[in-house]
């Protein structure tokens, strides 16, 4: 990796963290999500006599970007589920302006020794599948339980008004296929007519929306426990059950639906969220976010395939995602409401 | 030609993976040559049907244009559902039964949008997106 990079980076952590001595080693990228380049590193300084090495990761904004992200929400989000206790790595350092490495970036901590599920693997966990699943959903119920007012995050982008969150969702997603298709999308159209025809009940609550919570986007490590939330770049104020309906969407099931995120079985996982969350699940709206759930992946693989044939971000993810992973949800859409 | 290009891809990704993505020094171009063998796969796989998908979904959707012209009372609708029923591809080249693909999708959704409107039956609409999306799903390596 570039040392340019590395010893600008150096300069801005001693100052922002305020260790003249600290030092940055073996910066190099790693896969880590299509709205940021995300790098490891070593850095290393002297506190109180007492020599300190210390992994952390460093999240730098594309060139151009899948969904357009505000880095400061992301960061945000880290330092107040870190607060509250769930594994969510500690934030370090976030700088909005392009002077220091050409574009905007934030620091974190880096959780070591551990692995991310692939949906390219039929069975990421093995035998751990059932111990990540119930802390999958159970952390997933603490992010819905979490008052947005009490962790600092009342401001974020979204409705509060929990009977409209679902239209502004809806209008949001929409407009994303409306700026990035590049062929006409009949299945897509119809599921936004069917959305916008049969609206779900207001929200049980308006709680902080992760926005992208599902395989690949956690860390665990070898004795199964959930060490990290990640990617936390969508985050919003809405219907908890949006986190939901994405969480268990099957695309993330590893072919098997009846368990979602390929872990445990879909009643018991409800049912964790459900005592988590402390929400009462309505089943029929959980099925609206469902579908919504599809339709909002069809919009963000349609940006994919947009950056991608378009030449702006030839990461291979982009084109993955605008082929494989639109096919897959435009079948999940099309077989559900076709039978509706 | 033999080996055909689908062989060709299919055996290339399956040496990517397997052999030479292991050797790449980073994690992030190990990772990254992983996703390039997964779409040297998906890509083996639509060499043979590309052409097929699209000429059969064309066909459908000309066949369902056919069927339910008929019954729609929009004047401008109905003869743009007329004309794309009568029409035929000019050529086998994926290129351009795309652009026929993309002129009968907007008809297409501006059918079913019709048909949403004046709660007219769907299910014969829902049956050709079932199938387009039918043929056009991927497998994955593995």
């Amino acid at each position: 990796m570039s040392d340019d990079l590395s010893e600008r980076l150096e300069t801005y952590l001693a100052n922002v963290m305020g260790i003249p001595d600290l030092e940055v080693a073996s910066l190099s990228r790693i896969p880590g999500g299509a709205s940021r380049e995300t790098y490891r590193f070593r850095a290393r300084y002297n506190r109180d006599g007492t020599e300190i090495e210390r992994g952390l990761i460093l999240r730098r904004d594309q060139t151009t970007s899948l969904i357009e992200t505000d880095r400061a929400t992301e960061f945000r989000a880290y330092r107040a589920f870190h607060s509250l206790g769930l594994p969510v790595p500690e934030p370090i350092a976030l700088e909005e302006g392009s002077e220091i490495l050409d574009r905007p970036f934030f620091v974190m901590e880096e959780i070591e020794n551990c692995q991310v599920g692939s949906i390219l693997s039929p069975d990421p966990y093995g035998p751990l599948r059932e111990k990540i699943g119930r802390q999958f959903f159970a952390n997933l119920g603490r992010i819905a339980r979490a008052d947005v007012d009490e962790v600092g995050l009342g401001d974020l982008e979204g409705e509060r008004d929990p009977a409209k969150c679902w239209l502004h969702e809806v209008d949001r997603w929409e407009e994303v296929i409306d700026e990035d298709e590049r062929e006409p999308q009949p299945i897509a159209r119809a599921a936004l007519r069917w959305l916008r025809r049969n609206p779900p009940p207001p929200a049980p609550k308006i709680s902080v929306v992760h926005g992208d919570y599902r395989t690949g986007n956690f860390l665990y490590d070898a004795d199964g426990d959930m060490r990290a939330i990640l990617d936390w770049e969508m985050a919003h104020l809405g219907n908890p059950l949006e986190d939901l309906g994405w969480a268990i969407d099957p695309l993330w099931s590893h072919g098997d639906p009846s368990r979602p995120a390929g872990t445990i079985p879909r009643e018991e996982a409800l049912s964790i969220w459900q005592k988590e969350s402390g929400i009462r699940l309505d089943t029929a709206a959980l099925a609206w976010w469902e579908i919504f759930a599809s339709l909002k992946g069809v919009a963000i693989w349609i940006s994919a395939a947009r950056e991608y044939a378009d030449g702006r971000n030839m990461d291979p993810v982009n084109a993955f995602s605008g082929w494989y992973c639109l096919a897959f949800h435009n079948k999940v859409l099309a077989d559900r409401l076709g039978t509706a | 030609m033999k080996p055909e290009a689908d062989q060709i891809l299919m055996f290339s990704a399956i040496k990517l993976a397997s052999e030479y993505a292991p050797q790449i020094p980073t994690q992030y171009g190990q990772g990254m040559a992983q996703v390039v063998a997964a779409l040297m796969f998906m890509s083996a796989q639509e060499y043979d049907r590309a052409a097929d998908i699209r000429a059969s979904e064309n066909a459908d959707m000309r066949a369902l244009f056919k069927l339910l012209a008929p019954q729609i009372a929009d004047a401008g609708l109905r003869r743009d559902l007329e004309t794309a029923a009568s029409a035929r591809e000019e050529s086998l080249r994926v290129s351009a039964l795309n652009a026929s693909n993309e002129h009968l999708r907007k008809i297409l959704i501006r059918l079913h949008a019709h048909l949403d409107e004046t709660g007219a039956d769907t299910r014969p609409v829902w049956d050709v997106l079932k199938a387009m999306a039918a043929r056009r799903t991927l497998t994955l390596p593995g």
